[in-house]
């Protein structure tokens, strides 16, 4: 599945903000009177509305997870484009030619509606996912209730089925130990704040994500606003936060970002925790005007580090492999090498 | 290289583990791949554990009592019971069928909310218009038959049963 080892197109060639990176917007949707993906015994209640799917969805690449590779698999869940749990029991994917749809069939849901975007107002995102869900509308039955709204098979997110979710780069804030208190705070006005990338204390690359925990009792448009002005609000700390940093410990930051600079420039083996630490350091010297390089992308960068990323370039490359932790380790110190024009 | 988990099978996989911050890399067959997967990517959606919340519902007095012949739906064959142990429901069909119970748990994961008023499918948008049209015809045809305005009455009652097959034949 070579087509899918490259960056997803919705990615390339952004205007890079400080703090704010990728937003996406997910629709949870069901057939009527169909048990939910977890129950069902087969796929037959499902086919008739596949074969309209299928027309709905003229242009969409059809993925099925049957015909996948782990690997290929792996790469789907860096990109964003299917979920960890889909790979397991899910059907099958309709991705745009852009990848920035991406319609689920049979994750926890009959149908997931995905939208991605990189410096879209977050509701652009929404009015893109509405429209797709219009459309599939007209030819699915959805399971709706007057009451409760879209039905779906977790009670969280039922009602607008709703799910928006931005991701924001914060090391200072987590420099300053601020996110706890933030993330605490956050998560009783039903928003959530967590690491994108596994669950440890600090999150990979320092990289956050924000988003609505309640589906229920507030419009689509409300959702969105409200996650809206909490991120502008996060954004603004994580700005003050910098300031601060930039007046009181300018040379330690310094320091911190050229020694990165420095390890990713020059060294021969990178473990994906150190890699996603030092390109961290180097977007906050670039947001800081402390260090400057012209194709720096934070975004894509932490991307291509990724392992099953890494394994795809390895697997091209067709070398004789005796570790492939070290491998995969030293094909990440080179890429990066490459990348900054190093030795 | 040996798999990291099995230390049987070859290693043929490389992936990044989720918890990951002592090690965030492994090595481990496709087998027990597999078997980690699920952990080994953390994602956005469903981020806090229903499950956990839900078991504590399973002593709820109101299910006691379904211990019996516990209510099954006749759509999915889920049961309170299975809905709370999985912390999902069967099928939509469920709401219905477990009303007062799937409104408790609804109420819990929601903050006590419990009302949609966000998007609504076109097709009940156009059923929700003629149930209050229909409303507002019967608070009329009472009002009518009260200031004993029959021919009028007639004329609307003639309205409600032509909006009241329509509805039938939608399925409303
Ligand atoms: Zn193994
Ligand atoms: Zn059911």
């Amino acid at each position: 599945m070579m087509e899918y080892s490259h960056i997803s197109p919705w990615m390339q060639d952004v205007e890079e903000l400080p703090v704010e990176m990728s937003t996406r917007v997910r629709l949870a949707r069901n057939v009527s009177h169909l048990p939910f993906p977890y129950m069902m015994k087969d796929n037959d209640g499902l086919e008739p509305v596949l074969r309209k799917l299928e027309t709905a969805l003229d242009g969409y690449r059809r993925v099925e997870m049957d015909d996948l590779q782990f690997e290929d698999k792996a790469l789907l869940v860096e990109k964003h484009l299917v979920s960890p749990l889909f790979t397991k029991r899910g059907l099958l994917s309709y991705i745009s030619e852009d990848e920035s749809v991406s319609i689920m069939v049979n994750e926890e849901d009959h149908l997931r509606i995905q939208t991605m975007g990189v410096g879209l107002p977050m509701i652009d995102l929404y009015r893109k996912a509405d429209a797709i869900d219009d459309m599939l509308e007209s030819e699915v039955d959805y399971a709706f209730d007057e009451k409760y709204g879209y039905l779906t098979a977790c009670p969280t997110n039922v009602g607008t089925g709703l799910r928006a979710s931005v991701m924001l780069h914060l090391p200072a804030l987590t420099f300053g130990s601020r996110i706890q208190t933030l993330a605490a705070n956050l998560s009783r006005f039903g928003f959530t704040l967590r690491g994108i990338y596994g669950e440890g204390s600090v999150p990979l690359g320092h990289i956050y994500q924000l988003s609505n925990q309640l589906t229920l009792g507030q419009t689509e448009e409300e959702i969105i606003n409200n996650l809206d002005e909490l991120k502008e609000r996060i954004v603004e700390e994580e700005m003050e936060m910098r300031s601060w940093l930039e007046s009181e410990h300018l040379l330690e930051v310094k320091d911190s970002v050229y020694r990165s600079y420095g390890l990713l420039k020059h060294a021969y083996r990178m473990p994906l925790k150190e890699a996603a630490k030092c390109l961290s350091d180097l977007k906050l010297g670039t947001d800081l005007k402390l260090i400057e390089h012209e194709d720096f992308q934070f975004q894509k960068w932490i991307q291509l580090i990724q392992p099953a990323f890494i394994k795809m370039r390895l697997n091209e490359k067709d070398k004789e492999i005796t570790s492939l932790e070290h491998a995969v380790e030293e094909e990440r110190a080179a890429l990066m090498r490459q990348l900054l024009g190093g030795e | 290289m040996k798999c990291e988990s099995c230390n049987e099978r070859e290693a043929t996989i490389h992936i990044s583990k989720g918890n990951g911050f002592e090690k965030t890399e492994k090595f481990l067959c496709e087998q027990c791949a597999n078997a980690s997967f699920e952990n080994d990517f953390s994602y956005p959606d469903d981020t806090f554990n229903i499950q956990k919340l839900l078991k504590s519902l399973s002593e709820h007095p109101s299910l006691q009592q379904t211990k019996r012949r516990p209510k099954q739906c006749g759509t999915c064959g889920s049961t309170i019971n299975t809905i709370v142990q999985m912390g999902k429901f069967g099928c939509p069909d469920c709401y219905a069928t477990f009303g007062s119970q799937a409104a408790d748990i609804i109420s819990r994961v929601q903050a006590h909310q419990s009302e949609h008023v966000g998007k609504m499918p076109v097709k009940s948008r156009a059923h929700l218009k003629t149930r209050k049209k229909l409303e507002q015809l019967r608070g009329r045809l009472e009002k009518l038959v009260e200031t004993q305005e029959f021919e009028e009455a007639a004329i609307v009652r003639d309205e409600i049963k032509a909006l009241e097959e329509a509805g039938d034949n939608d399925g409303i």
